[in-house]
């Protein structure tokens, strides 16, 4: 039940317990707000991180394509969610391409 | 407060034991939200679910829960819905559960139009015991049982279940989450046997011998064989090849459901009503 609840001012979060980092969700975000991290403890050895939360623009895509019940989003009257932009558009390009994590040097 | 699917959960057995990206869990989703949507108690709810990956369905759920024997969910359904016919039954089956090992119960559920909603999650292989050919592994896939590819034809379940006399047959895809949930809706709100297809991927043991190894790459190619129903009916046959189409394919709200015509017999015993002839029946034969 907690998972559900959204942290303050937060248009995006994830249960990390949960999460496998199968990067489906990375690979449905239109705007690059997900990511993968490294992260050793993780069978696969990568975990998901929310990268840019301010560009989120709430489409609920990342929440209905988890088959982990791990990544949630607010509802739409709770939180203003952004206009999908160029800079996000292309900062989704750049992840999807660098095998769904963030390139580091990333601006 | 995002959706809450933790109601429905039996939340001591998360995370789920499929691997990663595995459709199975889109569509327990997409099930919770219809069941939500429907507002169905989930004391009124019952889930059969067989062996496979599939079978791990009913565990996950907290609604009533009964995990069979191979290939057997409709049999034990029909009993449970023969017994409670004003509870919502629904099987979950994979690919080799309801159309290999439980052909026979599939089709005879189907004959009887028994108010049961069928869920097959069609992955095209065996998943569990590690990627063996299953009915619908398309022709010229590798698999461990085909290492030189997969010689024989397909099987399609919705084809079947339409022959067969189910009055609802439906087929979705697990990349269209939303269609899929709005599919399961009216599956639940027919009254018959409803059989749902619900194709998904299985880029672990499917995947990793087919060029589609990783999630994303395996729903992709289950995105380009899948077509829907309108823009299917109206390809040239040399078009619908290769394709499948989704949505209804078959709705049928005349024919009688099975648990309605058990009534009479209990009706004949106790004496209500004369026994019952073929006068009682529009299509005898």
């Amino acid at each position: 039940m907690a998972a559900m609840v959204a942290p303050e001012n937060t248009p995006v979060w994830v249960d990390t317990a949960r999460c496998k980092a199968c990067d489906i969700c990375v690979d449905a975000c239109p705007a690059g707000v997900l990511s993968m991290r490294q992260e050793p403890t993780s069978t696969l050895g990568a975990m998901i991180t929310v990268v840019a939360p301010d560009s989120c623009i709430g489409c609920n895509e990342c929440e209905l394509v988890c088959p982990d019940f791990a990544i949630y989003v607010a509802e739409k009257k709770e939180f203003k969610f952004a206009k999908l932009t160029d800079t996000s558009k292309a900062r989704q390009e750049a992840i999807v391409n660098n095998g769904y994590r963030i390139p580091v040097d990333y601006k | 407060m995002a959706f809450n699917y933790d109601q429905y959960l039996r939340l001591e057995k998360m995370p789920t034991l499929w691997c990663w990206g595995c459709g199975d869990g889109v569509i327990l989703k997409s099930f919770i939200r219809a069941v939500d949507k429907l507002g169905i108690s989930q004391d009124d709810m019952c889930v059969v679910s067989g062996i496979g990956c599939s079978g791990r369905f009913s565990s996950y759920v907290d609604f009533n829960t009964v995990h069979t024997t191979h290939g057997r969910t409709v049999a034990y359904a029909t009993g449970i819905k023969l017994a409670n016919p004003d509870k919502h039954v629904v099987c979950v089956a994979g690919d080799g559960d309801a159309l290999a090992i439980g052909g026979n119960h599939t089709i005879h559920g189907c004959r009887r139009n028994i108010d049961i909603t069928m869920i097959v999650i069609q992955n095209f292989i065996y998943g569990l015991t590690n990627s063996q050919t299953s009915p619908t592994t398309p022709q010229g896939m590798w698999t461990v049982t085909q290492k030189a590819g997969n010689i024989d034809p397909t099987f399609d379940g919705c084809e079947l279940a339409i022959a067969a006399g189910a009055s609802f047959v439906g087929r979705e895809n697990v990349t269209a989450p939303k269609k899929l949930e709005k599919l399961f809706v009216q599956a639940l709100e027919h009254k018959g046997f409803a059989y749902v297809e619900a194709l998904s991927n299985c880029h672990i043991n499917l995947g990793r011998k087919n060029k589609m190894n990783s999630a994303m790459a395996n729903l992709d190619w289950i995105d380009s064989i899948t077509v829907s129903k309108r823009k299917y009916d109206a390809m040239t046959e040399e078009e619908q090849l290769n394709l499948l189409p989704t949505g209804i394919l078959k709705q049928d709200t005349v024919v009688r459901e099975y648990c309605d015509m058990y009534q009479d017999i209990i009706d004949v015993h106790q004496g209500k009503r004369g026994k019952i002839t073929q006068d009682d029946f529009v299509k005898k034969i």
